[in-house]
């Protein structure tokens, strides 16, 4: 096929210099052909461009690797598949078949865990928004509730009230563990006092009974070290509510926030050397547990991981739909999969992909996403040699907070797949079409006769 | 007065090893046929108890039947050969004082010696003695037996089979065929086992008898005999667990019997005196004995009221209660996988044939990533250790290297250890840590599942992995004893007490809060049921939590005790004893629950036959199930549906029976329904 004219540009090019990594930035590719053996060409022409797609063997291994750091450290371990990360049904399917209970933070995500035939014992309902109809539903099913603020508790002791009967319920705690920000917004404050005086207040009101503690530091925590000092506190607080109220605390739940290998934007190193491996975070924790507990004495671990999770085992493919060059040189390419399917583009440089060999020398590259809008950046600068219309590009790790986040602006939502074990294919979402964007509308009839006319 | 009563009559029905009140006054009923002896026998028991309480023991004389009945037998003895006087019932009384002394000198020197019961020796010996004495006593006027029509009629009966209710008869000094009958159908009504070893003995015994004599006639018709049918009883059905081999066992020490009795027989009879039940004491306690010094597994550990009962307790509780008494947490947390256990093909022979190899295993079975050649390639490695026991740490070596993969340190076998005293009396030994990675210092108190250190590969160690074993010494390296885990779970099935196979997952349970909570039943704890039979009010169940003297809890009912308590990792239903059949009802539809929930945990449990099959069925299968064990398994099958309830399932295996059952806990404390077929008891909610 003859090649399409381009206006030609002059380019400095570095020759010869070898960066410290040992390869040189004009020449290094990525390539990736297939994902878990299926190759991407046929995976776009099953299921179209762009497309999620889901490794099941990545998860089951993320899983295993995971459960195993902390199970083999400490006796009483509990994982709560956090239904925000990514709550697409056969990805928390699989992460219960793996024996995951559910973690949800809103009625819709425990009405989904609930459709999925996760008992309500197995549910663990968090954050800051429960509706006091949620809330019922969730009592009377036996959910594990962590209380969110003073309101929450007022509302829990109507619902005590109405059935007649006294509720085991866990309390959110935020506590300086040394990371910044602290997520002060969420819980109660351990340092001010606050917690305890939400313990104390429950403990008066005779209506619920104290039985957990829960408490997420944030995302991404890079620190081990950070982990170790919130358990210290929140065993130590546990200690003081069995001593001063009698309460029996049967569970810790020490949220989430474990990185996934993903490459934050404006950290110079890779990933693989900057983020800490998941067996030393499952250390510091044992270690720090195990310090502050009394000897013998193993109430529930829970764990809410995400991320760290899934973010590795999806990857999203996209197509090059136009080249482009910028005033100032800079090559530049539309994608057909932006910041509508790529959330957490704001925050990670991705690990860009293509599907073939292409010759040529590297340049800083823009990718623009699909969407009418300047912010639509997948990536500012990227090495990529010439690439053309129609090629395709993997995007990974995309697992975590993606698809949950995606958007329905003015582009259809993809399809997402899942690659079992021996290789097979699953369709695990449907792309949407108009009837999906439509379907909720409703035209008042003075249009709608216009219409028919 | 009733405590008097009760002792007084349960000793005629401990006669025949039937301890059961109402059988004790049926006994005593025949009795009066001759008012007489009836009276010598209560005067006998009086006197023994008025002197009793003389020495300030009368609370031993009621608890123990061996107290009450051999004066009874003294007296009955002495009623039987005098004519009742005065003079005779003064007599007597010296005589049931002298069975007490004997009584109480004989039951210690034999238990704390011999470790064997007294059974009827005091009234041989006293009986024995009276009667020498009585030769002499011309005071005492010899009973003229002026007997009814009916008491000496055989109806026809021929020898052989008038013989055996005489002898049996004889047993209350009521040589007749009408008491014989009586006590026959009541020993029949309670025990179809003893019965039979009645018959059994009696005929063996006097079918040698018969043949050593050479009179059948005289054989069949010998008094004595009921000293067969005592040996038979005694050996077969009551001190043993009543099997193929308890028979077998019977039939010898009536064989071995006969030789003695007749021995006896001519001995005493040239002082006048008869051999009353010493052939019976003789060979029952030398079997015993015998028994007891090589730690027969039949030899009954737990009696119950009858013999059918002592099997079903043993039955259920052979296969209830699996596993050592020296017992150990698994050594670490999660999923580890044994790689060799007891008597193992590598390293685990001889004086170290009582131990546990673990690693850590991938799904594909492999003990490593990577390529195997380096030690952190092995998933194991420096993962924490714990204390698989609560104990004082006796001794640490942690200064030796790890080997590489495939060495392996053969001046220093056992690497780094960790040795730790166990109160209960043995020593623990963990080994092959990784270098200086001990976190425990020598003296320092730990408790189960404090870390000890890291797994490594120091000492005679190929590939990193955790050993441990259990030790009669302190030393390292000492001969291992067998010991069995605890509280784990084996591919989805928990086990509170045994030993996991070579290559399964095990994964130790470590006592769960929450579960802990709701099963911490303190005394005077009340629980309230409604009983529904198919939704319709049925009945009500109020428990109470009591404690019994020895230290063990139940829930009482008006109506009978459940015995519950929490052991290393499992709580239990013991056993329920009365007649209350929602109690018997709970029992079954929980016979325990670990004390740490997994998804889809199940776990199985035996239960005594008895609490599921009942009646003329119950009667046959009770009796069949000595010769058939398996006919009285009663398997229960139970999983977490989730954390709050248990599915139960019942089977009868050989009569193809199926019960299913449910249990749902309460969030506080207890259950809060309990569902067997058709009836649920359902918890009378309260309020907070």
């Amino acid at each position: 096929m003859k090649p399409a004219y381009e206006k030609p540009v002059i380019k400095k090019l570095h020759n010869g210099l070898m960066n410290k990594f040992g390869y040189s930035p004009a020449y290094a590719r990525k390539v990736r052909t297939d994902i878990d053996g299926v190759p991407v060409a046929d995976l776009v022409e099953k299921f179209g461009s762009p497309l999620f797609v889901y490794s099941e063997r990545i998860l089951r291994q993320k899983y295993r690797q995971m459960h195993t750091a902390f199970s083999t450290r400490y006796p009483n371990v509990v994982f709560g598949w956090s239904y925000k990360t990514n709550y697409l049904n056969a990805i928390c399917a699989l992460m219960h078949q793996q024996g995951s209970i559910a973690e949800v933070v809103s009625g819709m995500e425990y009405e989904k865990a609930r459709a999925l035939g996760v008992p309500g014992e197995n549910i663990i309902f968090n954050g800051p928004h429960k509706a006091q109809a949620a809330l019922e539903t969730a009592v009377r099913e036996g959910a594990m509730i962590n209380v969110d603020h003073l309101d929450e508790i007022y509302a829990l002791e109507r619902v005590a009230q109405k059935l007649g009967r006294q509720l085991h319920v866990g309390l959110r705690l935020n506590l300086d563990a040394g990371v910044y920000p602290q997520w002060s917004r969420f819980g109660f404050n351990l340092e001010s006092g606050q917690a305890l005086e939400a313990a104390k207040r429950m403990k008066y009101g005779g209506k619920l009974v104290l039985s957990g503690l829960h408490c997420h530091l944030g995302t991404f925590i890079m620190d081990a070290g950070a982990y170790a000092r919130q358990v210290e506190k929140m065993v130590a607080f546990g200690c003081e509510l069995e001593k001063a109220f009698g309460y029996s605390i049967e569970y810790l739940d020490i949220g989430g926030g474990f990185p996934s290998k993903s490459r934050l934007k404006g950290v110079y190193l890779p990933p693989e050397v900057a983020l800490p491996a998941i067996d030393e975070y499952a250390e510091a924790i044992a270690q720090a547990l195990t310090k502050a507990l009394r000897p013998g004495d193993f109430p529930k671990l829970i764990l809410e991981s995400g991320r760290a999770l899934v973010d590795e085992a999806g990857f999203l493919i996209t197509t090059i739909t136009a080249t482009k060059r910028l005033p100032d040189g800079t090559r530049a390419y539309v994608a057909d999969a932006g910041v509508n399917l790529l959330f957490t583009a704001n925050w990670f440089k991705f690990n860009i992909e293509m599907d073939r060999e292409v010759g040529g020398v590297n340049e800083q590259s823009v990718i623009y996403g699909p969407l009418c809008m300047n912010i639509d950046v997948v990536d500012e600068s990227v090495l990529l040699p010439p690439l053309s219309c129609g090629m395709r590009l993997t995007v990974s790790p995309v697992g975590a907070y993606n698809h949950t986040q995606s958007l329905q602006f003015i582009e259809y939502r993809p399809a997402s797949v899942l690659i079992g074990e021996r290789g097979e294919v699953d369709l695990i979402r449907e792309a949407e079409d108009l009837a999906d964007i439509t379907r909720r509308e409703r035209m008042p009839k003075r249009f709608a006769q216009e219409e028919v006319g | 007065m009733k405590a008097h009563l009760k002792a007084f009559f349960c000793s005629y029905a401990d006669v025949f090893f039937l301890p059961a009140v109402s059988l004790g006054v049926i006994i005593f009923t025949l009795t009066l046929v001759y008012p007489a002896m009836a009276l010598a026998g209560i005067i006998a028991v009086a006197a023994a108890y008025g002197f009793a309480r003389l020495v300030r023991m009368e609370k031993q004389f009621l608890e123990s039947g061996y107290y009450t009945y051999n004066p009874l037998l003294v007296g009955l003895s002495l009623g039987y050969l005098f004519q009742f006087s005065a003079l005779t019932a003064f007599f007597i009384a010296c005589a049931g004082v002298m069975t007490f002394l004997v009584t109480v000198f004989l039951s210690n020197v034999f238990l704390t010696y011999l470790r064997l019961p007294i059974l009827s020796l005091p009234f041989v010996v006293v009986s024995s003695v009276a009667y020498l004495a009585s030769a002499r006593y011309s005071d005492l006027a010899v009973r003229l037996h002026a007997d009814t029509a009916i008491l000496t009629t055989d109806f026809g009966m021929p020898f052989w089979l008038s013989g055996f209710f005489k002898a049996f008869g004889a047993v209350l000094f009521m040589p007749s065929v009408v008491v014989g009958v009586v006590l026959s159908v009541v020993v029949l009504r309670h025990s179809r086992v003893q019965f039979l070893l009645a018959l059994l003995g009696y005929y063996t015994g006097a079918a040698i008898r018969a043949l050593m004599v050479g009179s059948a006639a005289l054989a069949f018709a010998d008094l004595n005999n009921f000293n067969f049918i005592f040996i038979a009883m005694a050996v077969g059905g009551v001190f043993l667990i009543p099997s193929r081999t308890s028979y077998l066992l019977a039939l010898i020490a009536v064989a071995v019997s006969t030789m003695l009795m007749d021995a006896a027989t001519g001995f005493w009879y040239y002082y006048g005196i008869p051999v009353f039940t010493l052939p019976f004491n003789v060979v029952t306690l030398g079997m015993l004995y015998v028994l007891a010094l090589m730690r027969h597994p039949m030899v009954v550990t737990s009696m119950g009221r009858t013999p059918e009962e002592t099997l079903e307790i043993h039955l259920a509780n052979r296969l209830r209660y699996p596993g050592q008494e020296r017992t150990l947490f698994l050594p670490f947390a999660g999923k580890w996988t044994v790689w060799q256990g007891f008597d193992g093909q590598w390293t685990h022979k001889g004086s170290w044939r009582y131990a546990y190899d673990f690693v850590i295993t991938d799904e594909q079975g492999k003990m490593h990533g990577g390529e195997g050649v380096r030690l952190d390639d092995y998933y194991c490695f420096n993962k924490p250790a714990l204390s698989p026991v609560r104990g004082r740490v006796a001794q640490i070596v942690d200064d030796l290297p790890d080997s590489p993969i495939g060495g392996a340190d053969a001046a220093n076998n056992w690497g780094n250890v960790v040795i730790i005293e166990d109160p209960r009396g043995f020593f623990v030994e963990l080994s092959h840590f990784a270098e200086k990675t001990v976190r425990v210092k020598k003296g320092e108190w730990v408790e189960r599942g404090t870390v000890l250190g890291l797994c490594g590969n120091s000492g005679y160690s190929p590939q990193p992995h955790i050993h441990v074993q259990i030790q009669s010494a302190e030393a390292i390296g000492a001969a291992s004893l067998p010991f069995s885990f605890v509280s784990y779970a084996e591919g989805g099935e928990f086990h509170s007490n045994n030993l996991p196979q070579e290559q399964h997952k095990v994964e130790p349970l470590y006592r769960d809060k929450r579960l802990d909570n709701i099963t911490n039943f303190v005394l005077d704890d009340e629980l309230h049921y409604h009983v529904l039979r198919d939704g319709k009010e049925a009945g009500d169940l109020k428990l109470k939590v009591k404690m019994a003297s020895d230290g063990s809890f139940y829930f009482e009912s008006p109506r009978g005790q459940l015995y519950f308590g929490k052991h290393e990792g499992t709580f239990y239903f013991y056993r329920v004893t009365g007649e209350d059949k929602w109690l018997r009802l709970l029992f079954l539809a929980l016979p325990r629950m670990p004390l740490a929930y997994r998804e889809k945990l199940t776990w199985h449990d035996y239960v005594p036959a008895g609490l599921v099959i009942s009646g003329l069925r119950g009667a046959v299968v009770g009796f069949l199930s000595s010769l058939c064990p398996r006919l009285a398994t009663v398997k229960v099958t139970q999983t977490f549906v989730s954390e709050s309830r248990i599915a139960t399932l019942v089977a009868v295996g050989v009569l193809h029976q199926r019960r299913c059952a449910s249990v749902e806990l309460d969030r506080q404390k207890g259950f809060a329904a309990v569902t067997v077929d058709d009836v649920t008891l359902r918890r009378v909610s309260h309020e907070p």
